[in-house]
């Protein structure tokens, strides 16, 4: 049973996938603790989806172990995956039944029947607010609305960890912002979420992050320590950021600056890693040399962005 | 012109790459004409020959012996049986164990020489006919070895008199039909699954293998059952067929082989990646069925190995079956090889279909 004093929603050890003589996952050890929203990040083929697919008892490790709400992925994963519920990037429910048929379904493939079927389907069919919609065919909804349908499926039997597999992935902002906003709710109401995104907006607002690269666990905090470690500002450098009326020409300009070590743009703003005794004056008169009159210079601190593209070129560089 | 065939080298050379890429389609495609040619080629086979025969020695006299020896010889017929009255012929012809029975009258040898030439009494069986007209010929024809020594053969054709052709054809069409609509039903409903993303979502349910595989089954067969009644009273109707035998037995022994029909269908949405490959194995596994069940040409024209093979393939006990009841108004124990042969395949067809169904799910 799920123990409700369990710290550690998930507790990876050591967590090895080898297909043949590709390693998808190199001896991974992470710990998700119980309500949080983990962000789970790394480039496309970097290990992600084998990683989820070990945890939902779908694929058997190499080697290492894996628990889940308690259970052991590898010994209990029909327990495993009665305790979870999964959230495709692709909108994976039956097209051409309906809103209703759909949570009927999938409700009733985890055991739930009579009352108790209908009490649940109530339940997550308000928390989601898709009551006006119960008779539409599933393929007939929109972005938005398919995501949410496929959140209360995922949701049906109460599980105490959901997984989202880039819950985002094609749908519009606002129902990007309300999709997270019902994550949030579910946080607080104690779930624990287990989230995959390549948005960097939506990788600030998870409780913790874990970045992996090439089959291997990179960093693991949260991300003011993600943003504070040593690698993504070195010593005897600092971040800045040059507002200017004329931004992409700033870039180019900034970029051939013997100063400069990174330059990017960030909201019609340079963002700029340089040596720490820069002064902003020689910004300031090296863009105007090229033309740009109006250049004003702050300090900045690092993005997640910064933190993952500068840990990347890092380790590609070896 | 310039305007009309504008970008045929670089459509040309793009679906060039397509079949480069997808290896598997050119394989089936080079693959299905070349089984089609082997099958064909063995299978279509109208010369009948060998006809099955049972003789009933009634008289057991040299002359006796000598006629047998006689129908034996014409390569026309094989004597596979001796049985002891005409009750136990009509027996094995109901069951279809023989196609022809030969009765020699215990006064056989006393008519030689003498102005009544001596007569044997010889039934046909008319559910296929094209084992029914060669054997007919063998007797009835011009100067032959079956009417060596004088000896007159009075023949009746037992269940579909006329020989009429759509009396023994429309039962096995229904059944190919079937079996047609069974495994496409099924093949394309995993498949889609699968394109659809939707198999990802039962696969982390707890669902059960054997729940997924017999729940997917269960609706399908109904169709089946239903499908199977309505094309043959359809068939029946037109063609001015009567059934002879019990149509609920019909639709008990229906039950095994619509569920290896779905089974088969299961089976290759396993294997096939998209609703392409679907389609081809389909055909791939229907086509050859059809030719070696016994539909076009009689079974016992098929070479050994291909009539072993034709033994694993269910639509061939189907059809059996089928012409059993409605031509020969055969009875449950007479049916009941073909029917054991249908279950056995049916649990090994859903066994596999649930044991690949796991492999792929992974």
């Amino acid at each position: 049973m799920i123990d409700a004093t369990t710290k550690n929603a998930i507790e990876i050890k050591d967590l090895t996938k080898r297909f043949a003589d590709v390693t998808a996952v190199d001896s991974l050890s992470i710990n998700v603790t119980s309500g949080s929203i983990f962000g789970f990040l790394g480039p496309n083929g970097s290990g992600k989806s084998t990683v989820i697919r070990m945890l939902c008892g779908l694929l058997l490790p190499t080697s290492g172990t894996a628990t889940v709400n308690g259970f052991d992925v590898i010994k209990e994963p029909e327990s495993v995956k009665q305790s979870i519920g999964y959230m495709n990037q692709a909108f994976s429910l039956y097209k051409d039944l309906t809103v209703d048929e759909n949570m009927t379904f999938f409700g009733r493939i985890y055991g739930l029947q009579g009352e108790r079927l209908e009490a649940r389907k109530n339940a997550v069919t308000d928390l989601v607010g898709i009551r006006g919609y119960l008779d539409r065919r599933s393929g007939q909804l929109s972005g938005g609305w398919k995501q949410r349908l496929a959140l209360a499926v995922a949701l049906i039997h109460e599980p105490q960890i959901v997984f989202l597999d880039e819950p985002t992935a094609g749908i519009d902002p606002v129902a990007r912002r309300d999709l997270w906003d019902l994550l949030f709710e579910l946080a607080d109401a104690g779930k624990t979420l287990f989230v995959t995104t390549h948005y960097m907006d939506e990788a600030e607002r998870c409780s913790d992050i874990a970045y992996i690269y090439m089959s291997k666990l990179m960093v693991h905090g949260t991300p003011n320590e993600l943003k504070a470690i040593d690698e993504v500002t070195p010593e005897g450098l600092k971040r800045v950021s040059v507002a200017s009326s004329q931004p992409s020409h700033a870039l180019s300009a900034l970029k051939s600056q013997s100063f400069t070590k990174d330059a990017t743009l960030v909201e019609a703003e340079v963002h700029l890693l340089l040596p720490e005794e820069t002064p902003d004056a020689t910004i300031v008169s090296a863009l105007k040399d090229k033309g740009v009159e109006d250049a004003t210079v702050r300090p900045v601190e690092a993005s997640l962005e910064d933190v993952f593209v500068s840990l990347t070129r890092k380790l590609e560089k070896r | 012109m310039k305007g009309l065939l504008s970008g045929f080298t670089a459509i040309a050379a793009k679906e060039f790459l397509h079949m480069k890429r997808d290896p598997a389609t050119i394989v089936i495609a080079l693959f299905i004409p070349m089984l089609q040619l082997v099958l064909l080629g063995y299978a279509l086979n109208f010369d009948v020959k060998h006809v099955k025969t049972a003789v009933v020695d009634l008289s057991r006299t040299s002359e006796s012996r000598t006629y047998i020896q006689g129908l034996n010889n014409t390569q026309n017929l094989d004597i596979v049986s001796y049985l002891p009255s005409p009750d136990q012929a009509e027996l094995a012809l109901r069951r279809a164990e023989v196609s022809v029975a030969v009765i020699i009258p215990p006064d056989f040898d006393r008519h030689f020489g003498t102005s009544q030439p001596p007569t044997v009494q010889v039934y046909v069986d008319g559910s296929d006919g094209q084992v029914a007209r060669p054997a007919i010929t063998a007797f009835a024809g011009p100067p032959g070895a079956a009417r060596s020594g004088g000896v007159q053969a009075r023949y009746s054709v037992l269940y579909n008199p006329q020989i009429r052709t759509q009396v023994y054809t429309i039962p096995a069409l229904v059944c190919v039909l079937l079996q047609l609509i069974t495994v496409s039903l099924t093949s394309f409903s995993l498949v889609r699954e699968r394109e659809q993303g939707t198999l990802d979502q039962l696969m982390v349910s707890p669902v059960g293998r054997l729940g997924l595989t017999l729940g997917k089954l269960a609706p399908y067969s109904v169709l089946g059952m239903i499908e199977l009644f309505v094309v043959l009273a359809l068939g029946c109707t037109i063609f001015d067929i009567s059934i002879a035998g019990n149509v609920l037995l019909l639709a008990l022994f229906a039950v095994p082989f619509i569920m290896a029909g779905l089974s088969v269908g299961l089976l290759i949405s396993t294997i096939a990646q998209n609703q392409a490959q679907a389609l081809q194995l389909t055909m791939l596994t229907v086509m050859p069925s059809i030719l070696l069940s016994g539909y076009i040409s009689p079974r016992d024209t098929l070479p050994g190995a291909l009539y072993l093979l034709s033994e694993f393939i269910p639509v061939t006990h189907f059809i059996a079956i089928s012409r059993g009841i409605v031509v020969r108004g055969a009875g449950f124990t007479d049916l009941l090889p073909s029917a054991l042969a249908l279950c056995g395949l049916s649990v090994v067809l859903i066994t596999a279909a649930t044991l690949r169904f796991r492999k792929s799910g992974a």
